[in-house]
């Protein structure tokens, strides 16, 4: 569910740099003080994993593109902070190299899906824990992209209210809320149900090898 | 100039084309920096443009239907948002061509640090997958059932994880025998 560069006016993407920034530097206190030669090797391994996922895309026409995330089994994995440190990684990667998302786009790319995303999967395995693991972690993935899907919905959708010439002509992000909630949240509903399947597969495959989780 | 300065520059220049609403100083801007970009110029200006395709194709035919159908086209609207993805996503793969991502990432250890192995392990994701691939293919001659494709897929994605995870073990305990997790 990237955002592509080149839609986000300055009056949204410059205030979501400063809550990224403050976001980013708590995060990455977190992670540093969770780094060790056990968990660095994991981490670096999801996260490629989660990049290998977001470049599988197909382009969705309320304007942005649907894939799988892979945020929300770094989250339960590793947390909320070193999952978003490490999904902001892989969007900055992803835009730098392939093009996809991109550097204006970054900052509401990262918060809402390597920040909220993570956050949502968190809660929601809590809620839903008694479940057991396979529903609660399903449910977890579920949740975090459709959550995603709806956040970078709403940033695209503003931007013809603010940022359009006198005669309404859009010059960024063409399309209102009215096209893009439906746009991205339907096509998500079922993407989630791969990323779901996903999450449960990465979890056993960490569970297997018992690895320690937040 | 040193990898910092080349970052600090493209930032600036991508949130100075982001205040441009003329498609004609757009484009004017696009010469100028295909111009300037030498030799690599139309290896950049193909990824590029393969890169947006299928989002711009989408957003533009999308916006031409619903504007048509309400009544207010303005053909000006297509030419500035394609202009102004294509100048951004293009100057981005010059940078990452022209400047060393890691050199302009070492004021950031953290980054630094998680930047390297990642990149690491998606070389590693990479090159499992092309050896599986041409395996796969040699055994077979005809195409494979869906049946035989899940198993080899299953078997592939557990075999990508353990070497992944391996590989980055052996990344880990170089960083460790070299003080890295010290600090």
């Amino acid at each position: 569910m990237h955002i592509p560069d080149g839609f986000l006016s300055p009056q949204t993407y410059l205030p979501a740099y400063a809550v990224a920034a403050g976001a980013w530097t708590w995060a990455a206190k977190g992670l540093r003080e969770s780094l060790d030669e056990t968990t660095v090797p994991r981490l670096a391994m999801i996260t490629a994993l989660a990049y290998g996922l977001g470049l599988v895309m197909v382009p969705i026409p309320g304007g942005t593109s649907g894939h799988a995330l892979g945020v929300a089994m770094l989250a339960l994995i590793f947390g909320v902070r070193s999952a978003f440190v490490a999904y902001s990684l892989v969007l900055l990667l992803q835009s730098l190299l392939f093009g996809a998302g991109g550097i204006t786009a970054l900052a509401v790319n990262a918060l809402s899906m390597g920040l909220v995303g993570a956050a949502t999967a968190v809660a929601a395995r809590r809620l839903l824990r008694r479940f057991g693991d396979t529903l609660s972690v399903g449910m977890a993935a579920w949740l975090s992209v459709v959550v995603s899907g709806v956040l970078v919905a709403l940033a695209l959708g503003i931007q013809p209210l603010i940022a359009h010439k006198a005669d309404g002509t859009p010059l960024f992000f063409p399309f209102g809320l009215n096209i893009t909630l439906q746009a991205i949240f339907l096509p998500h509903i079922v993407i989630g149900i791969g990323e779901a399947a996903l999450t449960v597969l990465v979890w056993r495959y960490a569970k297997a090898r018992k690895w320690v989780f937040p | 100039m040193t990898p910092r300065s080349w970052l600090v520059l493209y930032l600036g220049a991508v949130v100075a084309i982001t205040f441009i609403h003329t498609p004609e100083v757009l484009a004017a801007l696009l010469v100028i920096v295909v111009a300037a970009s030498g030799t690599l110029r139309w290896k950049l200006l193909r990824r590029a443009l393969l890169a947006i395709l299928a989002f711009n194709l989408t957003i533009s035919a999308g916006y031409v239907c619903v504007a048509l159908w309400q009544g207010n086209f303005v053909a000006d609207y297509l030419l500035l948002v394609n202009l102004r993805v294509l100048l951004l996503v293009y100057i981005g793969f010059w940078f990452v061509s022209s400047a060393d991502l890691l050199g302009a990432l070492s004021g950031w250890p953290l980054a630094t640090l998680l930047a390297t192995l990642s990149i690491g392990q998606i070389k590693t994701f990479e090159r499992i997958l092309r050896d599986f691939r041409l395996a796969f293919q040699s055994r077979n001659l005809a195409r494979p059932k869906l049946i035989d494709r899940s198993r080899h897929a299953a078997a592939q994605a557990q075999t990508l994880l353990d070497k992944s995870l391996a590989s980055a073990n052996e990344a880990a305990l170089a960083m460790r025998s070299r003080g890295a997790f010290d600090d």
